[in-house]
């Protein structure tokens, strides 16, 4: 892929032009930012403004329903990925997602990592223990569960299956992880260790995540764009965005004087 | 000027009568429900008592060797009831092993990777085919069915399981037609919407961020649906499975008319059988002596013992799978 611009290996995920339509109703408006190779870039705004949907085309989970289409260029490590080659299993391999609510598999937890191994590959059942446990680890679930990978993922607290749901996500070993307000489910304890989570997960992963907590965004990003009504206002540096927005919308709503 | 405490007062006998009138009639109410909770339960006690009756003398004359007997003569009076249990197990198992695996991909196709606009039309489709009176089903099974199934399939079949060991002795020729194998199919045909019906609103139950989850870790739609989907709502799917199964353990026209009506038991799948409703159904009507009678109403009760016995394995069957999930339920 020839990039016209100087290449910066930095750049993992480039949102170009993007518009995005339900139907007829138009949710983004000609988006166009970065994610960066290893941060954790936030997205805040009011309700209905977008994020999740900008979240959505960059897996293009989107395509589940009907009458949803994007258009403008979505590069992930220098290749359009809404282009009509796209391979979706692939895309999805490489950028992970975890939803709102803990979406548990009814299967074991066990079983619950192990499904995203054993989409890509074939391991001999030692390893693939060793996998799951890695993957546990990660998500900092392998203490509270090791006695009982055997149970429903279900019978776990509403935390812990976030927690969950991350690690399953981890296992997959994908490059991007997409995370879609993965702690507005959650008490503040169980909010906590998902912070520490994203914090700890930074360092190997590309990282965006859906807020609606500023207190949340500020914490846990390095960059972030603030989004209303399908366009993107600011984006910029963390520090930057919460100390000195350039735009008067973002100081408003980081304030709480709108939104 | 009205006065306000009078009307006040007033007011208040005419809520207290009010309030004792509702009282009286949710009363009655309960008790009239109550009464036609009970009718049902009458309704069964009273059928199970009349088949117990009127299967008695078969039962004191034969013996329990009447469920495992073969013979069916009316002529020696002597009657087993084996054959026909053995055509009813036989056709609904076999037209289950087909229809539960087609009604579940049928179901899959609809919910998942059907374009949205031919789902309406594919599932009233559906809805119809299960609307169709059964009589209909063996009319077109005898004249229609049976003739292409006895001169185009049923020939492939033998040819093609003809060096197959014990393939080779179930679809022993010669093609009839007419027989236990047809009927199966007629069955499966019958009870595939039932299945398809009930699975597609079970898959429609699970919530889309799970399946979207699945789909987000880069799962094929076969995996979505085999790892997430079938597992989450299994109860559903085997109680329409269960459900599929009853009617086909009792269907009666369409069999009668296409399992060929013969009290014996053949290697050859393809061979004539019957089946207990095909039995009376059948032969009701020139059972004269006291016996014969006793004895199809002898298979009678055994239908209804068996029914509610699949049906009773069928709970116990998803109460067990729910405890090793852990707990989980649809």
């Amino acid at each position: 892929m020839n990039d016209m611009r100087p290449v910066t290996t930095a750049v993992r995920v480039d949102v170009r032009n993007l518009s995005f339509f339900y139907g007829r109703t138009q949710a983004l408006n000609n988006i166009s930012l970065p994610l960066y190779d290893r941060k954790v870039t936030a997205f805040i705004g009011p309700s209905g403004c977008g994020k999740s949907t900008l979240l959505r085309v960059m897996n293009r989970i989107y395509e589940l329903y009907p009458n949803q289409r994007a258009e403008g260029e979505v590069l992930v490590d220098g290749e359009n990925i809404l282009g009509p080659k796209q391979d979706l299993n692939l895309l999805r391999s490489k950028v992970g997602m975890v939803f709102q609510k803990p979406t548990p598999f009814p299967m074991t937890i066990f079983d619950n990592i192990a499904f995203g191994i054993n989409l890509y590959e074939k391991l001999p059942r030692s390893e693939l223990s060793d996998r799951v446990e890695h993957a546990l680890k990660r998500a900092a679930l392998w203490d509270e569960v090791k006695e009982k990978l055997r149970e429903s993922g279900l019978s776990l607290s509403g935390g812990q299956q976030q927690r969950l749901c991350i690690a399953r996500t981890v296992a997959t070993m994908p490059e991007v992880i997409l995370l879609d307000e993965p702690a507005s489910a959650l008490d503040p304890i169980s909010t906590a260790k998902i912070e520490e989570l994203i914090d700890e997960l930074s360092n190997d992963y590309t990282i965006a995540i859906v807020t609606h907590n500023m207190q949340q965004a500020s914490r846990v990003s390095d960059y972030t764009a603030f989004m209303f009504l399908g366009e993107l206002v600011e984006f910029g540096e963390t520090e930057k965005v919460f100390t000195a927005p350039a735009n008067k919308r973002t100081e408003e709503y980081i304030t709480g004087r709108f939104g | 000027m009205v006065d306000l405490a009078l009307s006040e007062q007033l007011a208040g006998t005419e809520r207290i009568t009010a309030v004792r009138r509702f009282g009286r009639s949710d009363a009655r109410f309960r008790n009239l429900t109550y009464a036609a909770a009970l009718l049902v339960f009458l309704i069964f006690v009273g059928i199970i008592t009349s088949l117990a009756a009127g299967a008695w003398p078969a039962l004191k004359t034969f013996g329990p060797a009447f469920f495992i007997r073969l013979e069916w003569n009316p002529v020696t009076d002597q009657y087993g009831a084996l054959g026909p249990i053995y055509g009813t197990v036989v056709t609904s198992a076999l037209a289950m092993l087909v229809a539960v695996p087609v009604g579940i991909g049928i179901a899959i196709f609809l919910t998942e990777i059907c374009p949205r606009s031919l789902r309406r039309p594919i599932g009233i489709a559906i809805e119809l085919l299960a609307g169709i009176p059964s009589i209909i089903y063996g009319i077109w099974g005898l004249f229609v069915f049976v003739p292409f199934f006895q001169r185009h399939i049923e020939p492939a079949i033998i040819d093609l399981f003809a060096d197959v060991p014990v393939l080779r002795d179930l679809f022993a020729g010669p093609p009839y037609g007419i027989g236990v194998f047809a009927a199966a199919m007629i069955l499966s045909i019958m009870i595939l919407p039932f299945i398809t019906a009930v699975t597609r609103d079970v898959f429609e139950t699970v919530p889309s961020v799970l399946k979207e989850s699945a789909y987000a870790l880069g799962s094929t739609t076969w995996e979505v649906m085999t790892h997430v989907v079938l597992p989450f709502s299994r109860a559903g799917v085997v109680g329409g499975a269960m459900l599929a199964l009853g009617r086909a353990l009792g269907e009666t026209m369409a069999v009668t008319f296409v399992i060929g009506n013969a009290h014996n038991i053949q290697e050859s799948l393809l061979a004539p059988g019957t089946s207990i409703s095909a039995a009376i159904a059948n032969e009701f009507t020139e059972a004269v002596g006291t016996l014969y009678t006793s004895s199809l109403i002898a298979i009678g009760l055994t239908l209804f013992v068996v029914t509610f016995l699949v049906l009773a394995s069928a709970q116990l069957m998803l109460r067990r799978l729910e405890q090793r999930a852990g707990g989980v339920s649809a």
